[in-house]
């Protein structure tokens, strides 16, 4: 892989900072090259400081840290030691940076078209007005609709993914020689994150330009990188092509992240034959009455699902999908409009207030955000208490072994019963929750997103324990995730959302080898595996689904996603789709499915 | 294990946060509490006089600054047969500097215990009203709010007045002017704490609302009552001298600073500035020390 004139050389790059007494070297001693036209990706734990080395690239380090010593070489000159002056004229019109969180990198105060027109004018000499046309161009460059009308929108006024597709505008504007992206896809959801990566990869191919991923996804990798670099405590500590590093990672920190997928690689998992329905909703709906007007946002919409005893069922879906309201409405943290929940065939809907508390010994949920679902002033081990304390009473000692035990279930160790929520990291915190949830015995759990603020080593851990447990005990799991690599690896089956509806139910096998619902199709499509054998950008570019999800304020009469489906035919806008059962123990809600007028030009695009 | 999971999220943002730096600010703030503090307790027992009993020395001046050495040489040695006054005495011949010391005991009782009482009254409406939303509870906090929009000091004025001059009453009538700033501070505590996600957990874990309040809730939203407490006992200091200067507070010849004041201050146009001037300066300090602790423990809990 290696050029004769590479357009970044870094050599023993060193940042850091003092702490009274101490120095503190997050980067200590960085070389690595980029070359033009390739995309290198630079992966690591978090605290490694990847961030720190993707922002001394550009001479900058944030305060209290100093970049303490080596050389950064752009083009021959060594921009750590260039005057201030010539380094803010290189900073925006030859390096490009894309940080994280997209909208709040926007300034909120100024239309976009003008935040762009101005990194445009700092680094070109044009005026106002050719500023703007060049914003144009180059939001209609990244792929966003109608760029005349988006050029005078406020960084609220956009989705997400436009915001992020705003700063990439930005960041190329000046045709950078040097894109940085740091972990710019975090948050976002599979589609757009898929789409997102595909425009910055063709631009660097187009632009001859070279890039540096900073990414702890290893999907991201996979498909989207020619070599990656991992940094381990400040150092580089393996530098391979892509293939190379998958098939045989080095470092044992590598090797360890990538046992997890390897492991996993092969088959699914297994089938339970626990009783099915032993949690059960029908025609679930949840509509949330619109401030000021008699409208309802239709959250939820005629959702069943069924979860056999000691199966873990995943509920995947964009974020708006409805995913998440469906896990509270389970736990009645909210009151379904219509519809039953039934768990061992007792409708929970119709309980009293205090049957409804003794029900919860029997039903849990783990949240998304380990830190603000603990009472923050307790230890862990009045948090572990208090389930107990509620459901069972009874002798303090015999409470307190049982915390114990319900730490060790989860792989901690009980010395930390008397260590505090901020003390613990979010993986250990998460795992107190886990233990929280089971402390009762509970016969259901819903996991609403548990893994998704975690580093992906961490989450792996995470998932094998929640698979680990799941067989122990006999459990059934509602794993809610936007994550679709972890309901692979977790759930036998999948239901997958769209605007509140489930448009495809089936097995993990079936809907990740096989979708047939064409959203389901998207979603996996943009799915990364962390398989650099089968590369995203080597193949030809799957079916994307055009336009943006509907409101769900006003949803559209016939089926849902007749507005984007690229099969779609006048009966789809008219007809409401029925998720209809297709024999083989899986449903669609589409009728030219059904109805086998689709062929499935994509399958088995994915293992 | 542990070493592996260790390694988080979190840890990365924390090692960018800064250093905390020593908040000089606040020590201030402490040491002049601290003394009032002291003062509140032996203040009546270390003054050279009895804070309520007259000297035969009548408006008697404090000595100047290069006088000082001298009488303190002189005082020691016993060529004076009496201790001097510091800070001279008043019209009626009391000690100013023994009632200066002495007054904190007064002062702060009432702003204390008028400070507490509020908090009290007003965490638990705030909490009432923040967590169990419905017109009843929306009713209590326009109540509050039309109570906080009277002006405080005619307010307190018209309540002893009312139900005359003594220490209980002037307390009430703090308490009943400092309730609302409680109600709302703990009212938008608690708005916020419960969207958290630690009592939607409670109640999944099938706590009642009742324990959920009282158990999350509650101690998770004290922080901003609490650090209001600095400035509010600062204040109603300030506030009971000027209920006593106005003839509406504690009764002479109690040492408290308003008082002092007022006694003081017809004597001001005949050019004896003491009597009022050291009182006045013994409230804008104290005042000023437990601002500055407040504002410095908000800070501080801001910061997180």
């Amino acid at each position: 892989m290696k050029r004769d004139n590479p357009i970044l050389r870094v050599r023993d790059l060193k940042v850091g900072y003092e702490v009274p007494g101490d120095l503190i070297v997050p980067v200590d001693g960085v070389s690595f090259d980029l070359n033009p036209r390739e995309v290198v990706g630079l992966v690591g734990d978090a605290g490694s400081g990847k961030s720190t080395t993707a922002l001394a690239l550009m001479g900058m380090a944030r305060p209290p840290g100093k970049i303490l010593g080596g050389k950064v070489e752009f083009d021959g000159r060594d921009l750590l030691t260039l005057p201030d002056a010539e380094i803010r004229a290189i900073r925006g019109r030859d390096i490009g940076i894309i940080v994280q969180n997209p909208r709040a990198a926007l300034n909120p105060m100024l239309r976009v078209g003008r935040q762009i027109g101005h990194a445009y004018r700092a680094h070109n000499d044009v005026t106002a007005a050719a500023a703007r046309m060049q914003a144009v161009e180059m939001l209609r460059f990244v792929g966003i609709n109608d760029p005349e009308r988006r050029v005078e929108a406020y960084a609220h006024e956009l989705s997400g993914g436009m915001a992020q597709r705003a700063l990439i505008a930005m960041a190329l504007s000046s045709a950078p020689r040097l894109l940085i992206a740091d972990e710019p896809t975090s948050g976002l959801d599979v589609t757009i994150q898929a789409q997102f990566l595909d425009e910055m990869w063709q631009t660097v191919q187009k632009t001859g330009s070279a890039m540096l991923l900073v990414s702890q996804e290893l999907g991201v990798i996979a498909n989207f990188c020619d070599r990656v670099l991992v940094l381990h405590k400040g150092r580089i500590v393996e530098d391979a092509p892509v293939r190379k590093f998958f098939a045989e990672p080095q470092h044992p920190y590598s090797k360890e992240v990538l046992r997890f997928y390897q492991e996993r690689a092969s088959g699914f998992p297994l089938q339970v034959s626990g009783k099915p329905g032993f949690l059960q909703t029908k025609q679930l709906t949840k509509h949330f009455p619109l401030r000021g007007s008699d409208k309802v946002v239709q959250a939820v919409d005629k959702v069943t699902i069924s979860v056999a005893k000691g199966e873990a069922v995943g509920l995947v879906g964009e974020s708006g999908s409805g995913k998440t309201t469906v896990g509270r409405c389970l736990m009645r943290l909210e009151h379904p409009t219509a519809g039953a929940v039934t768990l061992d065939g007792q409708d929970i809907t119709e309980l009293g207030a205090t049957e409804m508390r003794r029900m919860r010994s029997r039903m849990q949920i783990v949240f998304q955000d380990p830190f603000d679902s603990v009472n923050p002033r307790w230890t862990v081990a009045n948090i572990l208490d208090e389930p107990l304390r509620v459901h069972e009473g009874g002798n303090k000692a015999a409470r307190k072994q049982r915390a114990v035990d319900a730490l060790k279930q989860v792989d901690l160790d009980p010395s930390m019963m008397m260590a505090k929520p901020r003390d613990l990291g979010a993986s250990t915190l998460q795992r107190v929750n886990i233990a929280r949830a089971l402390i009762c015995n509970p016969d259901f759990v819903v996991l609403d997103e548990p893994t998704s603020v975690l580093a992906p080593r961490a989450r792996n851990s995470l998932i094998a324990l929640l698979a680990r447990l799941q067989k122990e005990l006999g459990i059934s799991y509602l794993f809610i995730s936007h994550d679709l690599t972890t309901v692979r690896y977790l759930c036998q089956r999948v239901a997958v959302m769209y605007l509140g509806q489930i448009v495809e139910e089936g097995s993990v096998e079936q809907v990740f080898t096989a979708p047939q619902h064409p959203y389901s199709k998207a979603l996996l499509s943009a799915h990364l595996m962390p398989d650099p054998t089968r590369r995203r950008v080597d193949n030809p570019a799957l079916a994307a689904l055009e336009g943006e999800i509907p409101s769900p304020i006003d949803v559209p009469k016939g089926c849902y996603l007749a507005s984007r489906c690229p099969h779609v035919v006048d009966n789809c806008r008219a007809n409401l789709q029925v998720l209809t059962d297709l024999g083989d123990d899986r449903a669609v809600r589409c009728e030219r499915v059904v109805n086998k007028e689709i062929t499935n030009e994509n399958a088995a695009a994915h293992d | 294990m542990s070493s592996e999971i260790k390694d988080d999220l979190l840890e990365e943002t924390a090692y960018v946060s800064p250093v905390r730096k020593a908040d000089w600010l606040m020590r201030v703030g402490v040491f002049i509490v601290a003394l009032v503090v002291v003062l509140a307790i032996f203040g009546p027992y270390i003054g050279p006089y009895d804070p309520t009993r007259t000297t035969i020395r009548i408006a008697f001046p404090p000595p100047g600054l290069t006088e000082i050495p001298g009488l303190l040489l002189d005082w020691i040695s016993g060529k004076l047969d009496y201790p001097p006054h510091w800070m001279g005495t008043d019209a009626n011949g009391y000690d100013i500097y023994s009632r200066v010391i002495a007054a904190p005991r007064t002062d702060l009782k009432i702003a204390l215990l008028a400070n507490i009482l509020s908090l009290i009254v007003g965490v638990f409406f705030g909490l009432l009203a923040g967590y169990w939303r419905n017109w009843g509870t929306e009713f209590l906090i326009r109540v509050s709010d039309v109570l906080q929009s009277f002006p405080v000091f005619i307010m307190a004025m018209v309540l002893v007045a009312l139900a005359g001059r003594s220490s209980t009453n002037i307390i009430i009538a703090l308490a009943l002017v400092y309730t609302p700033i409680y109600i709302r501070l703990t009212r938008a505590e608690v708005l916020s704490q419960t969207s958290r996600g630690f009592v939607e957990a409670a109640r999944a874990m099938g706590n009642s609302e009742l324990s959920i309040a009282l158990r999350h809730v509650l101690p998770n939203s004290l922080t901003p009552a609490l650090i209001q407490s600095s400035v509010t006992i600062g204040f109603a200091i300030l506030l009971t001298a000027g209920l006593s200067f106005v003839g509406a507070g504690v009764r002479p010849p109690t040492p408290e600073w308003g008082l002092m004041i007022s006694t003081g201050a017809n004597q001001i146009v005949l050019g004896e500035w003491w009597p009022s001037v050291f009182p006045g300066l013994a409230i804008s300090l104290t005042v000023f020390g437990f601002a500055v602790l407040g504002n410095a423990l908000e800070r501080r809990y801001e910061k997180g």
